[in-house]
């Protein structure tokens, strides 16, 4: 035997390379993967600026006239506007109760001090980047605080029933025996009922007692109970295959415990998986998420989603007001696209199948 | 062997496949030339990699979507170049002029359709019958191929038999319209020893009965011995040598084609080393003949003893019921201190379960196994914990036994940091380097991942990761099964420098004949759970007793033995 | 394969426990107390208890649990906190409709989805089949609201083609009448994540090795698809219209609300809204217990569908 190396050598010069820098490389060369990356990432940074405040932090200010025209449609015939400011002006003169009424001295001194305050007096725009709603509020700053709920429902959701999904399947696939008949029989329960009907079911009760908290946090905790019965399915599966495998029988071998197997072993060649479920469910979820807030059921009324927007829209279109219906579904179609296509980009990359 | 007569003449064959959008395409085949006379078995013989199926393939057009063949390369097919000949033109000539036989028989058949209909398929496509004549003839011509009951077995599906006669559901399909060629893609790497002798037997019988010529692709130059006339030798995409089987077997001229025949374990002689092909490229050919003399005798100290061994596999059947499957029945034996001791027998045998039931990897249904004195089956999890490190085992499959998500580094300190083997990071480091060397790896492998590597420089890897804890015994289960003849060898070597080296006590567990009786002393032979003969080597193999292992012995094929005597 | 059958009941009954339980926890326990919110603007103390008692939930939970079970089996669920109307008459005269609108759009879409998905597959590869993907995948990516919305505005109201909403009592006019609209919509909405998944079959098959296999015999590589791969991708084709068949009676609910039709999806849209958990409650049970039921009968049906399926 040579003696003992006491300068083991450099580090190569050319890596080598493992799964993810591989699996990036690969993406890096897939034009539809990046171009879907860069869409979700402008939308992620949308988002983050909307909650922070930094932009469309007044879509509730009702800027605009009723149903405001596009910047594009500047010209165009507002027949509602037009109604509305002329019941506001055609408003019947005030009765004279000042015999009867207590304060009436009083009023002419507050005029005067009121006079005395400079109120702004904000005129309404005759026309909004993307139009305007029925109380004429800007539909871009909706369209882009909507995007805000949406997208962190879907992604909380998603990263919540991921992890309940995997560390589920991971137990249930690696120890067999009674750990798998109880999650099965869990898994069975929740996938008897129709998802529509469980998700609506969980819904009736979060609406008649508030018991799952408020808000849009209601909904993220229901997407993510319910939804995590896919990823645990896939996860299984996988632990199962991984299980009997002989680098996994070699490990037991050499003495690694349980849990070393379990997540230093058997973890990292099936994590990838787990990040494709993620990113498909994110999709799932905001789909849900639109149509929960479409139906009342999702976020509260003080705030704004993609799905409520639809809701107005519904009764918008038949007297031609399109573009909060054009603004919530294309901003919803871009961004459900982008993130499909990344999800099949990520998948081959990860997993690239020989053609 | 009509030299006048071709059925196909290949020429300047070279073939390429896209791997994607950037890289070169990969060359599989550099431009080869050769011939197939008529009513002549041609064997295409190389080590994986080397290109023969997809040169067999490229015949019929059978390549994946992804192949590209050069426009300079011609098959000629009587007057036409089937390169350029038209999809319906290829059709109208498979499995009818030219057909094939594949390697895996349960795959390559329809799940969901009967034998029956899949053989019956090909006579009404080609012959025109129609259904009752076609299954007339499917019987018949399955009770040429040997299948036992016709007229029942007709109807049924391919997962309802078994891999031996599922091979011969292929052979029937592909005699069906009486060929000129057969084109046979290794169809007995796949099954059992016994059975490959059977179903090559009546392929060599078809052949010659039915008169055609066979292009017969294999590894395995033992059975290119009994069957084959020509032999081409292919290396990385190339030919290295072709010629009649005498020829080559007798006074071969290319290094390759020497190195191949000589590296073969042989059973009767055992070298020191097994020749590799180094030995031949750089060397002058002429092997160290010096033998080296196994066998045990009663006085050699035992460091294992295995007393009664039973596994019963238990399935759900039934309502509430349990089908019992015994895989190991009272199996008993012992491992004498730095000897090997093999344990031969075919799939189904129960000798892998054997090794992992000692391993603990699967719990035993009853039995003992003494290591220095204690019951290791008694033991808890956490007293085994001590002697794990002592018994230590190669799987057989290279490509699935190293996590792909660990560095070659990684996977070699992990077990030293489990067993607190060396006193630091930076001594265990020192360690796995100092075993990169020792298995013949150079030390840039400690940084990369598993899937950089060869088959044998896998097991390489998995052989060190064994030494980092110093065992005692080693279990090889079909730990060179998976690997070519040339790489084999240099695993065994490497084997048995280590044994002679560091005293290691093996268990080497194969399917393989010839390299049980090379590697080991005492040699047992297992057949569906039980050992029927347990003897020294030479002696088991000069005086077999049991009939079970006179049938293995005799499976053997011959062509070898009597065409290697010369080298 | 009676036993086979006998074992799968036997196995349903842990999880029918599990349903009744899961459901009770919800609604009984979880949302045990929505008599404030049903009492509305009553905040009378004793009006209060008195509709607790009503509804049974001042009893302890155990006494309640008791209560659902009975129910359950003898498939009485009370009355609709709401309508009071008895809960199992509602069900029955809703499934109906949903049921008019359904079975014809799983007949269609299923049709649909494996003609075009064999075409797909045939030129796989090619710049067709890429664009059909990626317009599937935008397809898939706009909002079923948005199709809904559009397609009641142009086919309705502009193009006057169809009835914007309304059901009627005569089977023939709603299959005529009102039925068609939602029915188109439903399957243009569903051919594309259907295309695309049986269009992956389909390819999964055509690289197995018995494709291989067909074609060095000289089959054609039409006979190719539509026999060999076709009868082999019609197993995961069965399987998945199979689990997905007890999802046809809650329908599709935003078809019914959006068009009027009085079925089972609207039922319980209105029974969330108005927090009428006896009806909810009611159908979550059935439909689970249908559920697994049509598994069972899919896994019977396997077994003639896929030879290598044996029972043990």
């Amino acid at each position: 035997m040579s003696a003992v190396l006491t300068n083991p050598p450099p580090v190569p010069a050319q890596e080598s390379p493992g799964l993810w820098t591989l699996a990036w490389r690969r993406l890096k060369q897939d034009p539809v993967g990046m171009v879907s990356l860069a869409i979700v990432a402008f939308f992620l940074l949308m988002m983050a600026a909307a909650a922070t405040g930094l932009i469309a932090k007044d879509w509730s200010k009702e800027k605009g006239v009723s149903y405001a025209n596009p910047s594009f449609l500047a010209g165009a015939e507002n027949l509602e506007a037009k109604a509305m400011a002329a019941r506001e002006t055609s408003k019947a003169p005030p009765v004279d109760l000042s015999d009867i009424d207590p304060l009436a001295p009083r009023y002419k001194e507050w005029e005067e001090r009121a006079a005395k305050i400079a109120v702004t007096e904000v005129k309404r725009a005759e026309s909004l980047p993307f139009g305007g709603d029925k109380w004429g509020r800007d539909v871009l700053q909706k369209v882009v605080k909507g995007s805000e709920v949406s997208i962190f429902v879907g992604l909380a959701g998603a990263l919540i029933a991921t992890f309940i999904g995997t560390l589920l399947g991971a137990m249930a696939g690696y120890w067999g025996g009674r750990v798998n008949d109880l999650l099965e029989w869990f898994y069975n329960i929740f996938t008897s009922i129709p998802y529509i009907l469980l998700i609506l079911s969980f819904a009736a009760v979060a609406q008649a007692t508030g018991s799952f908290g408020k808000g849009i946090f209601s909904i993220i905790l229901i997407l993510s109970l319910t939804g995590w019965t896919g990823i645990y399915r896939l996860i299984r599966a996988e632990y199962l295959k991984h299980a009997s495998r002989e680098y996994v029988k070699a490990a037991q071998a050499i003495g690694a415990s349980n849990m070393q197997r379990m997540f230093v072993h058997i973890l990292p060649n099936v994590s990838h998986v787990s990040l494709v479920q993620l990113s498909q469910h994110t999709v799932q979820f905001i789909k849900a998420e639109v149509i929960l807030s479409f139906l009342g059921f999702g976020v509260p009324v003080d705030q704004v989603s993609w799905g409520t927007m639809l809701a107005e829209a519904q009764n918008e279109l038949v007297i031609g007001k399109w573009w909060q219906l054009a603004a919530a579904g294309a901003s919803m179609a871009i961004l459900v696209t982008a993130f499909s296509l990344l999800t099949d980009s990520l998948r081959d990359a990860l997993d690239p199948k020989l053609k | 062997m009509d030299e006048q007569n071709l059925i196909l003449r290949i020429q300047d064959l070279d073939v390429r496949f896209r791997i994607d959008r950037k890289s070169e395409p990969f060359q599989a085949v550099k431009g080869i030339s050769f011939d197939i006379p008529t009513n002549t078995t041609v064997a295409l013989v190389g080590e994986s990699g080397s290109g023969k199926s997809v040169s067999a393939m490229a015949i019929l057009g059978l390549l994946p979507e992804n192949a590209i063949i050069a426009p300079a390369s011609r098959i000629l097919y009587g007057a036409r170049d089937l390169t350029k000949a038209a999809l319906p033109e290829m059709q109208a000539i498979r499995g009818k002029e030219i057909s094939v036989i594949f390697q895996e028989p349960m795959t390559s058949l329809n799940p969901v359709f009967t034998v029956g209909e899949q053989i019956g398929e090909v006579l009404r496509l080609h012959m025109g019958m129609g259904m009752r004549q076609a299954q007339a003839r499917v019987v018949e011509l399955m009770n040429e191929v040997g299948i036992p009951n016709p007229q029942l077995r007709v109807n049924s599906y391919p997962h309802e038999m078994s891999g031996g006669q599922q091979q011969r559901v292929m052979i029937a399909m592909a005699i069906a319209c009486e060929p000129k060629l057969l084109i046979a893609d290794e169809p007995t790497t796949a099954l059992d020893v016994t059975i490959q002798k059977q179903i090559l037997d009546l392929i060599a019988g078809l052949q010659e009965r039915h008169r055609m010529s066979m292009l017969f692709i294999t590894h395995d130059l033992g059975v290119v011995g009994d069957i084959a006339d020509s032999v081409v030798v292919m290396q990385n995409g190339v030919i290295q040598e072709q010629g009649p089987v005498k020829a080559i077997f007798e006074s071969p001229q290319h290094p390759y084609t020497k190195a191949l025949l000589a590296c073969r374990p042989r059973l009767d002689r055992r070298p020191k080393r097994l020749p590799v092909i180094d030995d031949f490229i750089k060397g002058d050919g002429r092997p160290n003949l010096a033998e080296r003399t196994r066998g045990t005798t009663p006085e050699d100290p035992i460091i294992l003893e295995v007393k009664a061994l039973n596994k019963t596999f238990f399935l759900k059947e039934g309502l509430f019921g349990k089908r019992a499957i015994p895989a190991v029945k009272d199996v008993s034996f012992r491992l004498p201190k730095g000897k090997t001791l093999g344990l031969v027998g075919e799939s189904g045998s129960g000798k892998t379960t054997v090794g992992l039931t000692l391993m603990r990897l699967h719990d035993a249904t009853s039995g003992e196994v003494l290591f220095e004195g204690r019951d290791l089956l008694a033991l808890s999890e956490r007293e085994m914990m001590a002697y794990r490190r002592r018994i230590q085992i190669i799987f057989q499959n290279p490509y699935a036994s190293l996590n792909p998500r660990m560095t070659v580094g990684h996977i070699l300190v992990e077990p030293m940091k489990i067993h607190a083997i060396g006193k630091d990071e930076r001594e265990r480091v020192d360690m796995a380097f100092r075993l990169l060397e020792r298995v013949g790896l150079a030390p840039q492998s400690f940084y990369k991942y598993p899937h950089e590597f060869s088959g044998g420089q896998r097991q390489r890897i998995a052989i060190a990761r064994c030494l980092t804890m110093k065992p005692d015994v080693l279990i090889c289960d079909e730990s060179v099964s998976a690997l070519d003849v040339s790489v084999q060898a240099q695993v065994l070597n490497l084997l048995q420098d280590l044994q002679d080296e560091f005293g290691l006590s093996y268990i080497f567990i194969s399917h393989d004949l010839a390299v049980v009786k090379y590697i080991s002393d005492r040699v047992m032979v297992m057949n569906d759970g039980v050992i029927v003969e347990m003897a020294d080597s030479d002696e088991i193999y000069r005086h077999p007793r049991e009939e079970y292992t006179r049938k293995l012995l005799s499976s053997i094929p011959k062509g070898w033995q009597a065409a290697a005597q010369a080298t | 394969m009676t036993a086979y059958v006998m074992r799968r009941l036997w196995q349903m009954i842990p999880t029918i426990f599990g349903v009744i339980l899961l459901i009770f926890i919800l609604f009984n326990w979880v949302g045990g107390d929505p008599a404030q919110v049903l009492a509305g603007k009553i905040s009378n103390k004793e009006q209060i208890e008195n509709i607790r008692r009503q509804l049974g939930v001042d009893q302890s939970y155990w006494v309640q649990l008791w209560v659902f079970v009975k129910q359950v089996f003898t498939f009485d669920f009370g009355r609709s906190w709401s309508t009071n109307e008895e809960v199992s008459r509602i069900l029955i005269t809703r499934v109906g409709p949903t049921l008019t609108i359904m079975i014809p759009v799983v007949f269609l879409e299923t049709s649909l989805a494996v003609a075009f998905a064999i075409m797909v597959a045939y030129v796989r590869g090619t710049l067709t089949d890429r664009t059909i993907m990626i317009v599937c995948t935008v397809a898939m990516s706009i909002s079923f609201l948005v199709y809904i919305i559009v397609f009641q505005w142009l086919f309705g109201f502009i193009l006057g083609w169809f009835p914007v909403q309304g059901w009627s009592e005569s089977f023939w006019k709603n299959l005529t009448n009102y039925a068609p609209l939602p029915i188109m919509l439903a399957v243009f909405v569903g051919l594309a994540p259907q295309l695309r998944l049986y269009r992956s079959f389909f390819l999964d098959e055509i690289n197995q090795d018995y494709v291989r296999t067909a074609r060095a015999k000289g089959v054609s590589e039409k006979k190719v698809m539509m026999k060999h791969v076709l009868r082999n991708a019609m197993i995961p084709i069965l399987t998945n219209i199979g689990i997905s068949l007890p999802g046809i009676f809650v329908g599709s609910f935003l078809l019914e609300v959006f068009f009027s039709i009085p079925g089972l999806g609207r039922e319980i849209i209105t029974a969330v809204n108005r927090s009428d958990f006896p009806v909810i409650k009611a159908v979550t049970g059935y439909l689970a217990v249908i559920t697994m039921i049509v598994n069972l009968l899919v896994d019977v049906m396997y077994k003639f569908v896929d030879p290598r399926v044996s029972f043990k």
